[in-house]
């Protein structure tokens, strides 16, 4: 009796969690037409306004403003090279006068959803924002936009002319400052007269998470899709926008993106089906045949990037020894690129040799750079030092034996022995840190890893001056997920001019700066072409393979899906076969 | 009774106030600060300043943690930096969802656990006991994220009967509409209470049965029974009570790295995506509910003692 009463509890609980647990779709969640996106782990989105401030730029984003609102340029690299994106764009192709000095754009024939046509004055409405906030504006780089616009003449409801301060390349502004505006509804958002109070008045909208469903500003849009949810956890929903006037009209009914604590949760609910398009950790993609025997393709998604470690010219210790080209030259044939991105990476990284990205771009990237200037020789590497005054000491580290042939300022003595702030909480970046550990010893470079979160390289491995404590740094490495997201015109303005916001290692370098300035300014592609070759030769960085942007697990049934290296998503041209 | 825990809060309030202290100067003293975590790798230097001049980190630390407490006596938690959110929100959204988490498989690991306790030291030394016990050691050495792989893969996704994450939305009501999610993630985080309390349970009923009172009433010929649940139970219960009250860090230790693993939106995961985004306001905030409900759990262990076992009222009578 008792037995037969166990099992029926037994038979009832089973009954009861089975229940329970009805109802579970596989691949994805929602209805037939709708397709669910991973989210990098622990990315919320968090700002809709595509106006951000600082700390509100990530690219998840980004991906939802510009299905919600139309940026003024779009930019694809998905068919092999970054180029405008005339569909995703809410104006024709801009025309610059002759001169270089100003820019006419028209806009496309839109409207916004709640049936007010877009004109010029949506674009001036940003621009005068912009101009009266720029310092807020996340943005912002001091004689960039709004900087080099000195004048926004409104021709007619579609056209308007921007004067500019000088003569630009053309390439250049339209990828890197006209892309950055985007049209916003005047007539529904216009708060006060005063654009500062407007820029005020919609940051502190934007701020309000939890609103961002309930209020009527973020349902005038212009874009494909329309705001459907947006949970202050992060999960968004967005439906498509049924008065699109565009010639980009969603297919789908509605896209899901989908938070995850973490990549292991993520890919759990991978292998259980519950996401249409997700990613695959690394160190899972031995499990490829399995996840495509549950019907997802496996597509690594490469950056539109570099990856580097920056040195820390300005370092009272080693910055002078760094400053010696063939000290750089020898720690680059060091670097085993192959070994770290097929064994390390799993085949998903690329070598990475110059400053402007390997693996998608055919237009500025040097014979130079694309060669290897330096590939992986230890022997060269040992050579170079051996013929520059080095010696091993007892420890077998490298020492300077003769100064004069150590190059200037380094001292006898003085010892190639280094620390390398790094990363943690990556197996691929531990591996890559003992790999390159490994290798540097056998030329007698002794590399000290210290392995810190994010937050608190990138904290301390930043630009400071020699005298500062925060000079102490030596190398550091913040490239789990590349080190650098190019906009759609790779220059290097930011990273390797002298004095650039984020060149970390304070390199400086006039040939460099002139072939910067020479690539935004001059209307010929060469200067990049150089640029990319000066940079492969120089070494102002060491340059290390780069990751892909995440390795995409893509259920067989969707069509339309290019993985954009910008970092775009078009979720518009997403289907169901 | 009244002196009691009018001595007892007073105590409690010292130790959440030493627990600000030390956890503000623990994060303000992490060298670099959070600004570039925050504002991304393309921040300029003016931007930094900016963020570091508005959250008050160019002050010395006693004047921003004097800052912080006036605020914290307002009421006002600050603001996330990286969630655009007020931390009081974010708890109040967060919060409930741990406590039916850490509640739910708590409760259930303890009325698994007391019972089962008590079923093995009745037959100590018997093939269950041995068996169970075995069991009970191998659960207990299970790290949680190792247990939680394992029930998804089982239970998600070779046989797919429960989802492999916990249902997504704002509210406990969200998360209450799919109870099936909530299985998974509760048998994770309540196996190892059930397991830890079945041993505190088993051991203080081995010792009871030992003790002379036992004996006197087995020879008075009082039914096994009744000597079990009537005498041997609640003096068994006491001790494992109070260890109820100071095992909450752990609980909310383990919700951690069960929200982690079902993508479970909680207090928890709050914690751990702040941890790595230097999100200071929000770490201080969890911090501090996290101590309050400690100091209030070892607390409410103290007073359910004092009506449980009369021993603890009489001073001396323990020792």
């Amino acid at each position: 009796m008792r037995r037969g009463l166990g099992r029926l509890a037994a038979m009832v609980c089973c009954l009861a969690l089975a229940a329970c647990a009805g109802g579970q779709v596989r691949h994805g969640v929602g209805g037939p037409n709708t397709v669910s996106f991973a989210l990098p782990p622990s990315a919320a989105p968090n700002w809709i306004l595509p106006l951000a401030i600082p700390g509100y730029t990530a690219s998840y984003n980004g991906v939802i403003q510009s299905a919600l609102f139309l940026p003024l340029y779009a930019y694809d690299g998905s068919s092999g090279a970054v180029a405008l994106d005339d569909k995703a764009s809410a104006a024709k192709a801009p025309v610059y006068a002759p001169d270089g000095k100003s820019v006419t754009i028209t806009l496309k024939p839109l409207s916004w959803s709640d049936g007010t046509p877009l004109t010029s004055a949506d674009v001036q409405f940003w621009f005068d924002m912009v101009r009266a906030a720029k310092d807020d504006w996340a943005v912002y780089s001091k004689g960039l936009l709004p900087d080099d616009v000195t004048d926004f003449h409104v021709v007619d409801d579609h056209t308007f002319t921007l004067t500019l301060d000088k003569t630009y390349n053309p390439g250049w502004f339209t990828a890197n400052q006209l892309a950055l505006i985007t049209p916003l509804p005047k007539h529904a958002w216009s708060h006060d007269s005063d654009p500062r109070k407007n820029f005020d008045y919609l940051v502190s909208q934007a701020k309000n998470l939890g609103g961002y469903q309930e209020s009527p500003l973020w349902k005038v849009v212009d874009g494909p899709f329309a705001l459907q949810s947006f949970s202050p956890t992060g999960q968004v929903t967005l439906a498509k926008n049924l008065r699109y006037t565009g010639e980009d009209a969603a297919h789908l009914d509605k896209v899901t993106f989908l938070t995850f604590t973490s990549s292991a949760a993520e890919y759990n609910v991978l292998l259980a089906g519950g996401v249409d398009y997700g990613y695959v950790p690394t160190t899972n993609l031995g499990q490829k045949p399995k996840l495509e025997s549950l019907g997802y393709r496996i597509e690594p998604w490469n950056g539109w990037s570099i990856t580097y470690i920056p040195y820390n010219f300005n370092n009272p210790a080693l910055g002078t020894v760094f400053k010696q080209l063939y000290v750089r030259q020898a720690i680059q044939h060091a670097v085993d690129q192959q070994a770290i991105s097929q064994v390390i990476w799993r085949g998903t990284a690329t070598p990475g040799h110059g400053p402007v990205p390997q693996d998608n771009d055919p237009i500025y990237l040097s014979q130079t750079q694309k060669n290897d200037p330096y590939p992986f020789d230890l022997q060269q590497a040992g050579q170079l030092l051996t013929e520059h005054g080095w010696q091993p000491g007892a420890d077998g580290v490298q020492t300077c034996q003769e100064p004069a042939k150590c190059g200037q300022g380094v001292d006898k003595g003085t010892r190639l022995s280094m620390t390398l702030l790094t990363e943690s909480g990556s197996d691929e970046t531990d591996g890559t840190m003992q790999e390159l550990k490994s290798e540097l010893s056998k030329i007698g470079i002794e590399l000290r890893i210290n392995a810190q979160p994010l937050n608190t390289v990138l904290a301390n491995g930043s630009t400071c001056e020699p005298s500062s404590p925060a000079c102490a740094w030596q190398l550091s490495y913040f490239g789990t997920q590349g080190s650098w997201y190019f906009p759609a015109y790779p220059s290097g303005e930011q990273l390797f001019a002298t004095d650039a916001g984020v060149n970390f290692g304070n390199y400086r370098d006039k040939p460099t700066d002139d072939l910067i300035a020479a690539s935004t300014l001059s209307t010929s592609p060469q200067a990049m072409v150089d640029y990319s070759a000066r940079l492969a030769e120089q070494l102002p960085v060491i340059w290390m393979p780069n990751p892909p942007y995440q390795v995409s697990a893509i259920d067989t049934s969707l069509g339309g899906i290019t993985q954009d290296p910008l970092a775009g998503l078009q979720p518009q041209r997403w289907y169901r076969r | 009774m009244t002196r009691f825990l009018a001595r007892r809060l007073l105590l409690a309030l010292l130790v959440v106030f030493l627990v600000t202290v030390v956890t503000f100067v623990i994060l303000h003293l992490l060298p670099g600060g959070p600004a570039r975590g925050v504002l991304g790798v393309k921040a300029t230097p003016a931007q930094i300043d900016a963020f570091n001049q508005s959250q008050g980190f160019d002050q010395s630390i006693p004047v921003q943690y004097w800052d912080y407490l006036v605020r914290l006596l307002h009421g006002d938690l600050g603001a996330s930096y990286t969630l655009n959110t007020d931390v009081s929100t974010l708890l109040a959204e967060r919060l409930p969802k741990t406590l039916v988490l850490t509640a739910t498989s708590t409760i259930l690991g303890i009325l698994v656990a007391l019972p089962l306790g008590v079923w093995q030291a009745t037959r100590r030394g018997r093939a269950f006991d041995v068996v169970s016990t075995g069991l009970a050691f191998v659960l207990y050495a299970t790290p949680v994220f190792f247990l939680s792989l394992v029930l998804i893969i089982l239970f998600a996704q070779v046989w797919p009967i429960f989802p492999a994450q916990a249902a997504q939305g704002d509210t406990v009501a969200d998360l209450l509409s799919q109870p099936g999610s909530l299985v998974l993630p509760v048998i994770a985080g309540g196996a190892a209470t059930a397991v830890a309390y079945s041993r505190y349970m088993r051991s203080s009923t081995v010792d009871n049965l030992a003790e002379d009172y036992v004996r006197t009433a087995r020879a008075k010929g009082t039914p096994e029974r009744t000597i079990l649940w009537r005498h041997v139970w609640p003096n068994s219960l006491t001790s494992v009570v109070s260890l109820i009250g100071y095992s909450i860090p752990v609980v909310f230790g383990g919700s951690l790295v069960v929200e982690s693993m079902f993508n479970y939106p909680g207090v928890g995961l709050l914690f751990w995506t702040a941890a790595r985004n230097a999100d200071f306001p929000v770490l201080l905030g969890v911090v501090l509910v996290i101590a309050v409900t400690t100091v209030l759990g070892s607390l409410l262990a103290d007073v359910l003692q004092l009506l449980i076992d009369p021993r603890v009222r009489v001073p001396g009578a323990t020792s």
